[in-house]
């Protein structure tokens, strides 16, 4: 099966291309993004209610790509043959987890440069990621299960779909058998229970939090990381704005309760706090 | 598709049940027909789904068609994307719905990819402004919503389930019209091998009346004992976390509440240092009465609250385990 990977109309990768190297060689793709860090983010109500979004203060790795990159340099260090690649879409700035990324052991970078369009949405990031992909051989690429700032956890699906590659997202445990090329992975599903399931590789894989514990870079890797050149490459005018939904703007999440807010000193706010457990017959 | 419809609501039978998040597609469906003309069908997907679609023509009064594919018991997205992905280019619907959770969340965004359709997902609420229909969904960790727009001919939308409401068969609508088609399918690059019980087992959560809950905003690990403590000293309560707390093993998966742990409903949730994200507030909306104690008033989980406490964990919970102290002292004294 073919599938069209742009406009441009190249075929992507054909599915069942036997391989005839005998020396495994993996070559691993683990898309990262860089965030905004909430927790120092000041939103502030305007005066038409609409929520107005102060600067961020800091900017780091997406929490949830930190496990796709730690998936990827564990393979790395338990195989032989491993080489592990990096990329991000976003603006210049997104250097610095790329950076990051191969502080933690990844052995090259790009950043695929969105330029003055910085929010570029999902499906223009996963037109991006497919579109490098597909002038590389990569047997495997890690993503996060979702972004903290868009909340979407669609790159991943999708790039694996114009890439017509097997995919499985909110992964929570993975092994690998490469003499077979079969990723056998398990899913998380709604009450934790866990989907098993065989992926033929190249396959991509959408990891869940928690399927590992991600390392700090370390301060070898992490000079390597600044001595050596991160490729920065531009859309093709094709890659621009194909993202066909838009955001038209903020608003507060609607209440679904009262939020009524304790006023007073802290003793005060503990003392209503037992009568309200008191009144509801929680406590004597 | 010989019935193409302009809202096609696609819903996965594999599991021999309709599940609730069905109807709910089905009156979020509806909604949106307010909005944008057109009709409304919805397409059962399973290796036998006849009977499910029956029942929602029925309990739904929708047209239903069964998508029966050979072999399909279970949901996996390779085979979701090889049957819907013609399927769905054929009828070219205006918008395609599914629901957003572990399965639709994954099939949704790929089948969008292939028919170069917008895709929004998470969806929580919907309007109209300058006629142009939008919809919410969480952004920046749950602090704001966005409000998204798409341009596409097609659309495809996954819905949060538990937010719109079914309200049954409409005034003076009859059974809906069913039909039955056979697709068959292959799956070349995947092979579904089982399922697994949630590691851990089942665990008291669900049977608590007092949950008290701890989440990121708890900052470190020995924050945590203010928790234990709190729970310890009310009746019938226990410890749960959000997804970050068991992630970075400060408790196990068994005391999460969320999309992926345990769905609860205490009489009592007192949520400490939750912001508030949506894959958490899923898992504990039906609690009875909610407290949030939070260093930030304007946290997410204040709307979900009945109560929101503006203090940090670290002085607030010990404040309230001295005066209880006190009043317990006092009452025995007494």
């Amino acid at each position: 099966m073919q599938l069209k990977t742009g406009r441009r109309g190249e075929a992507s990768c054909v599915v069942g291309v036997p391989i005839f190297l005998q020396v495994i060689e993996m070559n691993i793709l683990v898309c990262v993004k860089q965030v905004p860090d909430l927790e120092q983010m000041s939103i502030d109500c305007g005066s038409d209610g609409v929520p107005v979004i102060g600067e961020a203060a800091e900017f780091r790795m997406n929490r949830f790509d930190e496990f796709a990159v730690e998936a990827a340099v564990q393979l790395k260090e338990a195989l032989t043959g491993v080489r592990i690649d990096v990329v991000s879409v976003g603006p210049e700035p997104a250097l610095a987890v790329i950076k990051r990324a191969i502080g933690m052991g990844a052995d090259q970078g790009v950043l695929l440069d969105t330029g003055d369009q910085p929010d570029a949405g999902p499906a223009e990031v996963a037109r991006r990621i497919a579109n490098h992909a597909t002038s590389h051989r990569y047997d495997l690429i890690f993503t996060g299960s979702w972004s903290e700032d868009g909340m979407n956890g669609q790159v991943g699906p999708m790039a694996a779909s114009l890439l017509n590659l097997p995919c499985a997202t909110q992964v929570m445990a993975l092994k690998l058998d490469e003499e077979s090329r079969i990723a056998a992975v398990e899913r998380e599903v709604e009450g934790g229970h866990r989907e098993r399931l065989e992926l033929r590789l190249p396959a991509l894989i959408a990891l869940q939090s928690g399927i590992n514990h991600p390392r700090y870079p370390s301060l070898s890797n992490l000079l390597r990381a600044n001595r050596q050149p991160v490729d920065i490459i531009a859309p093709s005018p094709d890659e621009k704005g194909i993202d066909p939904v838009v955001c038209l703007g903020l608003m507060r999440p609607p209440r679904t309760r009262a939020g009524r807010l304790l006023e007073g000193s802290l003793q005060a706010k503990a003392e209503t706090f037992l009568s309200l457990l008191r009144e509801k017959a929680l406590i004597r | 598709m010989t019935n193409a419809a302009d809202i096609i609501v696609v819903v996965d039978g594999t599991g021999g049940v309709l599940d609730p998040i069905a109807y709910e597609m089905l009156a979020f469906a509806r909604r949106l027909n307010a909005l944008a003309a057109g009709r409304v069908q919805m397409w059962v997907l399973g290796e036998a789904s006849e009977g499910l679609a029956r029942e929602a023509a029925r309990e739904g009064g929708v047209d239903a068609t069964a998508l029966q594919c050979p072999g399909l018991s279970r949901y996996f997205s390779e085979a979701f994307i090889r049957i819907l992905e013609p399927t769905l280019r054929a009828a070219a619907p205006a918008y395609v719905i599914a629901a957003h959770t572990s399965c639709g969340a994954e099939w949704a965004p790929a089948v969008a990819a292939r028919l170069e359709a917008g895709c929004i997902g998470g969806i929580d609420g919907m309007g109209q402004e300058d006629g142009r229909i939008w919809f919410s969904k969480d952004r920046l960790g749950g602090k704001v919503k966005g409000r998204f727009v798409s341009d596409a001919a097609t659309t495809v939308l996954t819905v949060q389930p538990g937010c719109f409401k079914f309200e049954g068969r409409p005034e003076g609508g009859g059974t809906g019209r069913v039909t039955r088609e056979t697709i068959t399918w292959e799956s070349e690059q995947t092979r579904f091998s089982g399922v697994a019980p949630a590691p851990g087992g089942a665990t008291s959560l669900t049977d608590a009346t007092i949950i008290v809950a701890a989440g990121n905003g708890i900052g470190e690990e020995e924050n945590l004992q203010w928790i234990h403590r709190l729970a310890e000293r009310l009746p019938k309560a226990v410890v749960a976390g959000t997804r970050i707390v068991c992630d970075r093993g400060w408790l196990g998966y068994d005391r999460q509440v969320g999309v992926t742990g345990a769905t609860v409903a205490p009489a009592l949730y007192i949520a400490c240092g939750i912001s508030g994200a949506s894959q958490h507030v899923m898992g504990m909306r039906g609690s009875g009465f909610v407290i949030a104690v939070n260093t930030d008033a304007q946290a997410p989980i204040c709307a979900e609250a009945d109560v929101c406490i503006a203090e940090d964990l670290r002085t607030f919970i010990p404040t309230v385990l001295e005066i209880y102290a006190k009043q317990l002292e006092n009452e025995k004294g007494g």
